[in-house]
Order: C-alpha cells, then structure tokens, then sequence
C-alpha cells in the first residue's frame, strides 16, 4: 500500500510518499520532500505568514513528490494529513489541500497525530522496538512510554517546549533562522567554554524552560552592556558562545534526566530522541552516555526525520489506514490541541 | 493508568556494583550491599560506625552526561536538600529514617536501615490471603481501613510540619517490622509506618503541592491495588483530621483530580 | 587507671581509633592549655562529656573528622580538633572549642586519639590525666549528659516534638527519649555544611 503524506503544523511544509510492501517488510520511502518557511534574524515565523507560504508551495511540492516517487494517482491508496497539534492557521492552509486532493484523486483521508507520527517514524528507521521516546521540538517536550495501545506520557515541559526556548533565544541573540535557530545555537555551543549558572527546574518526569530563558535572556544583556565581563571561576571573558553553550548543557541535562527516570520507572533500556531538537548532536552524546550507563542504547534519526516532514505522516497514517482507520470529509478538521495519548494504536501490540 | 512499570530492580546480593562507590567505602573487607538502582541514586544495605548499627547508604554518582560543574552543583544540591528536609520531619515527630551522616561532595547520605517492608508488598499479601480464604471485598476491612487511617495520618503529620514528598507511592511507605510472627492473619498490616524517598521532596506548604501529594499517592494506588481502591477515602478523612488547614487540601485534591496532573498542552 | 578503648569503625578498617573517659578530673586548665600551646605529645580531642549524649555520638564525630583526614577536607588544624569540630550544628570553629572541647570547667572529660599505638596511649594518657578513670559506655554517658545544655547548644527546644513526643505512635520512655535525641543531634552534625 502506497500513502501520501502532508505536514505543516509549523514552518516547515512536507509532502512524503511511502509504501509498506507487505507486513513485516521495511517501509519504502519513495520520496520526502520540504520546504522551509525562514523568518529574518530576531523574528519568529508567524502563523498568517507561515500559512500563506504553506498555500503557495503545496501544490508544487504535491507534483513534484509524485514525481520524484514515480508513482501515479491509480497507486496511491490514502491521503494522510497532520490533524494537529500546531499552529492553527498552518494547520487549516494544509488540511485543506488534503480535503481538495481526496475530492479530486477520489481518495480517503487519515487524519495523523503529529506526535505519532515522529515516534512511529522513529521507531521504523531506527529499528527501535519499544524505547522510552524522547519528543523534543520547537512545540512540544514530552517523554514518552507505550502502553496498552497508547503512548502514555510520562513527562512533559509545564510551561514553554524546549525548541520555543532555544528559537527564542536565537532571536534574543538576533542569530540567523536559516537553517533552524536550534541549529545555528549549536554550531555556537561548540566554541563556548564557560559553564554559568542557570536555573535547572525538574520536577520528577516534568521540566519547565521559562524561567530559564528569562535568566539567560538577563545573562545576554549584561553581555550585551559590558562585552568585557569575565567569568569569577575561570577568569576567561565570556561570549556569546558560551551563552548558547551554557543553554544547551543545561537543558539538555534536564532532558536527559527526565528520560532517565522514565527508563527507571519503566525497566527500559532504550531511548529514542524524535523531534526538531533531536538533530543535536550534543543532545544525542549525552542521551548516548546515559543509556550506555543503563546498559542500554539510544536511537535517533538525522535532519530527514527528525525535523518536520510529509514521509511520518505517511507512515503513521498508513498504519492506522491498514487496521481500517479512516477521516471521513466532514471530520476532516484539525485542533491546535491534540495530545499524544488520545490516539488509539491499533497497530501495536 | 496501567503502565508496564517493572519492580525496583531488586539484585541478587552482589559485590559487583555497576558504579564505583566513593573511596572511603572501597576499602572495606564487607562491601555495602546493593538494594536498588533508581534513576538517581543507588541504595545500599551497609553499618554505620559499628558492625550492629545497620544502616541505608544513599549514593548519587555523579552523570557522566552532565558538565562536572553542573553535576557536582546538582549533587549537592539534591543530597542537602533530601538530608534537610529528613531532619527537619524527624524533629517534628513525622516518622522517617533518622540521618546518620552526610557527605554532599562526595554525594552520600546515610540514613537508619528501617526494618520492614514496603506497603505495596504488605497490602498485595494481605489481599492474596484473603483471597485464598474467599473474603468476599468489602467484608472485615477493619484492618486495612486501619492502615489506610495509619497512612493519612503519616502525611497528614508531614505536611502539616511544611513538608511534601513529592513522590508517594505505596512503595515509598514502609511498615516497620514489629514482632517476629507479625506475618500471620491481619497482623501483615501491623507495624508503625514510615516514610520514605525524600528524593523529590521539597519544603513546602502550598495546598496545591500537598493536594498533588494525595493525588499522586491516590493514582499510585489505584493502578497498584484496585481492589482497595474502594478504601482510599479512609486515608483521605484520617488526613482530613490529622492537622489545621488539611480540609482545604482535600478541597483543593477535588480540583486538581478534575483536571488531571496533564494541562492539554501546546505552549 | 585509664580503661581505654580501641574500635574499628566500620568502612575506616586502617584507622583504629582509641578512646577513654573520665570523672572527676582536676587538672582540666592543664590539658587545655598543652592544646592552646601546640603541644605535640597532646595530640587528642579533649572533649567535655558533658555534651555528650551517647557513643554513637561522638564516634560520628570522629568518623567525619577521619573521613575528612582521608579525603584531604580538614577544615581545621588536625584530625582531632576536626573531631570537635565535627560535633558542631555550624561552621564556627572557635565557638565548637568552646562548647564541646574541654575547658577549665571540665570534670567529665573523653578523650579520643586516631592511630597510634593502644598501649602507649594508655600509658600516656595515665600520667597525663588526673582523675577517674571509666568505661566508655552508654550508661555511664548517660549520667554524666547535661541534656539541657545538648539542646540548647543544637537549638532543639524551639522543635515542636523533638525527642519529648518522640516519633508518632511510639511509646516514649527514658531510653527513646534518649534515642530520640541522638538522633536529632547526629541530624544537625550532618547538616552542618548545609547551612552556608
């Protein structure tokens, strides 16, 4: 069976084309196509804007995927569509390019959580069997467990998603989005030096990035009105490089913890980092670390998967599809709020 | 929620422990012994000063994964404020291991071994019994209702010092051994409760945190017990009378079981 | 006569430490001083008994001060001022001489040396100490603990329960209370980095 996937939940508008030769068989990706909506340094994509670059590629990336996959309309089985969660008006510009496609190819709609999407997309490349998933983007910070035909989430960010943090603090910064601000902070991240205090805020499986943000957003404009401040500890002048790297140790500590103690609480061994964030690789050695210290290993995807894309979409709607699952037109809607343990895995054991 | 969760990984008795324990417990000819393995912290079964005093060692290696300023800063931090809030309930008479000695750089606390076990294990066999015996549910509770009343009191006692735990289960609650023969008949449920695991405590007296607290330990019951699930309001009315101010927790407890622990999210 | 003592604490299996105690000292001004001049054939922690509550308690006491001696974290001059040291609730050292180490005042006097030869410090300690020499027991502590001074000096009386009410549904009799307050007492000598 052959799918068709489309996501723009965020800036990022994909078109993928799958199929799943027959059960127990790798999935085929048969092409997994992107673009990116880039707002200037120091803004952030917002929802109209970002909606209208959705509507103007769609159709373009539609064809071109289609093309690229040597697929015909006769193949393709289902149009699968991020229902939600994301942005409300990105969302809608996609829904109802799906809604159109279905009318026009005759076809039947899935509905997809985007959360499901990552974590089953995951799971296919890396061959992960059941991990503790770890969901790090710019909208969400969950850890993740299944159980009983439900990812169950153990823990989650109580406040603003660890990616809102660091794209934040890219625009405090006024570094350019172009790749991903996450990514230019990395890169950055890899010339500081310096530790400096920041607030770390755990609470049993749950974190909280807010207070964080405000504290390095102070840290950047004391930097900002004395460039020649030195570190107490070191004596080394601090940069703006050591900003990004103290961010980053820090919130990928908190990350990495509440991970540890979902594996605890559930006796596994394995982790799986899904999610726009989870292109780091700094996030990955010390997910890596943890999980050798378990006895165990961490699995995570490269910027094709982990960052927003059509291909998981396609994928996870045509798990659903083949247990029946189907979005009939009128329901064919989508929510800003959608959480991740309200989708029922028909799929899964 | 029923969730896969495994059972504190409880090992064979081992000298082989996969971290290597601060210097000044490698040089004994009787290592501590290894009990569980937690997310944060290792627990052993050691003595303290003398060879009849035994005592819980408490380690928190420290994260490879973690910068070393990080990590010793947080060690510290989680050691002193778990050792902080033991010694301020154990002033105030809430039933918890006594402190014995701590060692916040080298990430170790010692604490007073509580003979016993955990109430999950006790409930769970006390349930078997009657099984076994065909009670029927809802006869002769007389003594799990006692417990249940017992419990309530415990963290009615703790919270009304300033204190919540942060994490209760029924795990996380001991019942102290009292008699040598107290595994007979209704007398499992015997023994003074303690609490423990201050792990994630902090000090507090906001009536939310405390309502959590109740809600956490209700949750945990439920999933673990669900045929005394029926007895929980027994814990709740003995919390109610057990300090000032513990009705407005209960309360609170209706609102926050409305919402759930989990917000919808989207931030 | 000196009864001394000799014990391995456990997990310091290399460093014995030897302990004796006594009553009815008189030459208490004599042994402080060879402290305050730097005596080196004094090297013990002279320590009033008096606020002392059991042996568990100033066996914690020195357990830290080796503990600190092994790991290179002496705060002050040697092991055995860091033993009296260590019995203090805070960081002041000046003010732990004053309250837990032997003073003019002194007539229950325990002294603890770490290492070195049992026997030599036994004949030593014989020619160095005038009084009467006891065993270091339990019951014996118990008589010679000045319980409102303990409390005053670990600030116990604000508690609400401490060791009076003891641990909830618990009967208290004498030795609990005892008990108890040994253990509010090892509480406040372990938390004692916590306060700065």
């Amino acid at each position: 069976m052959i799918a068709i996937g489309l996501e723009g939940s965020a800036n990022k508008l994909g078109v993928g084309i799958i199929s799943h030769p027959s059960p127990g068989k790798p999935a085929q990706i048969f092409s997994n196509l992107r673009h990116t909506f880039v707002s200037p340094p120091g803004e952030g994509f917002l929802p109209k804007d970002t909606a209208k670059h959705h509507r103007s590629w769609v159709v373009q990336l539609v064809k071109q995927a289609m093309a690229e996959a040597k697929v015909t309309i006769r193949d393709v089985d289902c149009i699968c569509y991020t229902k939600g969660p994301g942005m409300g008006a990105p969302l809608q510009s996609v829904a109802v390019a799906a809604r159109m496609l279905a009318l026009l190819w005759e076809k039947e709609l899935v509905g997809v959580n985007h959360c499901v999407g990552h974590i089953e997309m995951g799971r296919e490349i890396t061959g992960a069997d059941n991990p503790v998933v770890l969901y790090v983007s710019g909208g969400n910070t969950q850890v993740i467990a299944y159980a009983e035909q439900r990812y169950r989430i153990f823990g989650e960010a109580l406040d603003i998603a660890v990616g809102n943090c660091l794209d934040r603090f890219a625009r405090t910064l006024e570094i350019s989005n172009d790749p991903a601000p996450g990514y230019n902070i990395e890169q950055l991240a890899k010339k500081g030096k310096v530790l400096l205090d920041l607030p770390y805020a755990v609470k049993g499986m749950d974190c909280s990035f807010a207070g964080i943000l405000s504290s390095i957003d102070v840290l950047a404009a004391e930097l900002k009105a004395n460039p020649e401040t030195k570190d107490h500890i070191t004596g080394e002048v601090i940069t703006t490089a050591d900003l990004c790297f103290t961010l980053q140790e820090t919130v990928y500590a908190m990350l990495v913890e509440i991970t540890e103690r979902a594996m605890a609480h559930v006796g596994s061994s394995q982790v799986l980092i899904v999610g726009g964030v989870g292109c780091n690789e700094r996030l990955q050695e010390m997910m890596g670390l943890m999980a050798a210290g378990r006895g165990g290993s961490v699995f995570a995807t490269d910027e094709r998967f982990c960052i927003d894309n059509g291909i998981m979409i396609a994928h996870a709607g045509l798990l659903a599809y083949e247990t029946g699952f189907r979005t009939p037109l009128e329901d064919s809607t989508c929510t800003q709020r959608f959480r991740t343990d309200e989708m029922f895995i028909k799929w899964r054991d | 929620m029923e969730v896969q969760t495994a059972p504190p990984a409880h090992q064979a008795p081992s000298s082989q422990s996969p971290h290597l324990l601060p210097p000044i417990f490698q040089s004994d000819t009787t290592p501590p012994q290894l009990i569980t393995q937690g997310a944060e912290a290792l627990l052993y079964r050691t003595t303290y000063l003398l060879p009849t005093l035994p005592c819980a060692l408490k380690y928190r290696p420290s994260k490879p994964y973690r910068h070393p300023i990080l990590d010793a800063r947080l060690t510290k931090h989680r050691i002193l404020s778990e050792a902080r809030v033991l010694v301020k309930c154990r002033r105030e008479g809430v039933p918890v291991p006594a402190v014995y000695a701590v060692d916040e750089r080298e990430g170790w606390v010692m604490l007073e071994w509580v003979e016993g076990e955990v109430v999950r294990v006790r409930v769970n066999e006390w349930l078997r019994r009657r099984k076994e015996l065909g009670v029927q549910e809802g006869v002769e509770e007389e003594v799990l209702k006692g417990l249940m009343g017992r419990i309530g009191r415990a963290i009615g006692r703790m919270h009304g010092v300033g204190i919540v735990h942060g994490d209760l289960t029924t795990s996380n609650l001991m019942l102290r051994t009292r008699r040598e023969d107290a595994k007979c008949g209704d007398e499992v449920l015997d023994g003074e409760i303690v609490l423990i695991d201050f792990g994630l405590a902090s000090q507090s007296s906001a009536d939310e945190d405390r309502a959590v607290d109740l809600y956490v330990l209700e949750r945990a019951f439920g999933s673990t017990h669900p045929r005394a699930e029926g007895l929980f309001s027994e814990l709740l009315s003995a919390y109610g009378t057990s300090f000032k101010g513990a009705n407005v927790v209960l309360k609170k407890l209706e609102e926050v079981r409305m919402r759930g622990r989990k917000r919808s999210m989207l931030g | 006569m000196s009864l001394l003592q000799t014990i391995h604490l456990e997990h310091l299996p290399t460093t014995p430490i030897h302990i004796a105690l006594y009553r009815n000292v008189t030459n208490a001004s004599f042994l402080q001083q060879q402290l305050l001049t730097g005596n080196t054939d004094f090297e013990y922690a002279f320590i009033d008994a008096s606020v002392i509550v059991s042996r568990i308690h100033v066996l914690s006491a020195a357990y830290r001060a080796i503990n600190a001696l092994h790991s290179h974290r002496l705060r002050s001059r040697n092991v055995h001022s860091e033993i009296v040291f260590s019995l203090s609730p805070n960081n002041n050292i000046a003010e732990s001489f004053r309250r837990f180490g032997v003073t003019a005042a002194t007539t229950n006097l325990l002294v603890v040396k770490v290492g070195g030869d049992g026997e030599e410090v036994r004949r030593h300690l014989e020619g160095a100490v005038e009084g009467e020499g006891v065993g270091f027991e339990e019951e014996v502590l118990a008589g010679m603990v000045d319980v409102g001074r303990v409390r005053k000096i670990y600030k116990l009386n604000g508690s609400r329960g401490g060791a009076k009410k003891g641990v909830a549904n618990r009967v208290g009799n004498e030795g609990e209370e005892i008990r108890e307050l040994e253990v509010s007492v090892l509480g406040a000598m372990a938390l004692r980095g916590a306060s700065n």
